[in-house]
């Protein structure tokens, strides 16, 4: 039950991050708006990690520095959710952006690229796709 | 609309990269540190962006006071999301955050709070979102369901849980 909790307050929260990323870049700009939620929320993230005095940063040297830089690509997906919020409204969005992040998590595991096992493609996942398609299209006819 | 379109199958590709970019990090680097540097990066990489495209005029904006806080609701989403794959494991909790992401869209463009434009609201759009909701929960939980036929017969296709 707590486990639902958390994962319903987690997509509550990421919808919420959307519609104020939207908001706010309307009255300030995008990049303006892109570079100060990322900003404010790692002022917050390096202060749980100084309280919780996690040490696990040293690390990081392990990681190959292609992973370690992902961060950066948060530029390009708050561009594209932030422009796609303010043409098309936020339930359209979402339901786009979770379709591209199933297929490309389906390319990457069939691939396994980017030392992700590798999975077979599953029949299942395919009609999961095609039903959201059709939510999609349903959604805006 | 057409653009829209391009932009949201762009961003979620991308979405799902920076996840996997992540997952990596996180075999060594705990959840907390990895956030704030992908935060970090993100911030670097959103302010090079913008100096680019708008040189100076990038500094001249006027922010209302709760823009300063947006950032907070980003480690809300790492936390919550953290507990739930903890909790339920990735598949469950993965699919329910896509649900309840998808039905908070809806009830938000109905609503229109925040400067959000207002939507209104149509048993077509639930629809649509139901849809929506039965594909995420078939793509995440389906290969689940297919492999319980094998269990006794491979157990290791049950680690192979994402």
């Amino acid at each position: 039950m707590k486990g639902i909790m958390f994962a319903l307050a987690g997509g509550f929260f990421l919808t919420f991050q959307s519609v104020a990323n939207a908001t706010i870049s309307k009255e300030i700009g995008t990049w303006q708006a892109a570079a100060m939620t990322q900003l404010t929320g790692f002022v917050v993230a390096i202060l749980i990690v100084a309280f919780i005095r996690d040490q696990s940063y040293r690390q990081l040297n392990q990681v190959s520095p292609l992973y370690a830089s992902g961060g950066a690509l948060a530029a390009i997906v708050l561009f594209s959710n932030m422009t796609a919020v303010h043409r098309m409204g936020v339930t359209l969005t979402i339901g786009i952006f979770l379709i591209a992040q199933l297929v490309m998590a389906i390319i990457i595991d069939t691939k396994g690229w980017f030392d992700m096992s590798k999975k077979k493609i599953n029949r299942m996942q395919i009609a999961g796709v095609m039903l959201m398609i059709a939510g999609v299209i349903i959604l805006k006819w | 609309m057409a653009i829209g379109i391009l932009l949201a199958l762009v961003g979620g590709a991308f979405v799902c990269l920076q996840n996997t970019f992540n997952a990596n990090v996180k075999k060594r680097v705990s959840v907390w540190s990895t956030t704030a540097l992908v935060l970090f990066l993100g911030f670097a990489a959103s302010f090079a962006a913008g100096l680019a495209i708008e040189g100076a005029g990038l500094f001249k904006f006027q922010a209302e006071p709760w823009f300063w806080f947006s950032g907070i609701l980003g480690v809300g989403v790492v936390a919550c999301v953290t507990q739930g794959v903890q909790i339920l494991g990735p598949s469950r909790a993965i699919s329910l955050i896509m649900v309840s992401q998808i039905f908070f869209g809806l009830m938000w463009d109905t609503l229109g709070w925040f400067g959000l434009e207002q939507v209104p609201f149509t048993w077509q759009s639930l629809l649509g979102v139901v849809l929506i909701s039965s594909g995420v929960l078939l793509f995440q939980l389906g290969p689940k369901l297919e492999q319980k036929r094998f269990m006794n017969v491979d157990t290791n296709t049950l680690k192979a849980d994402k």
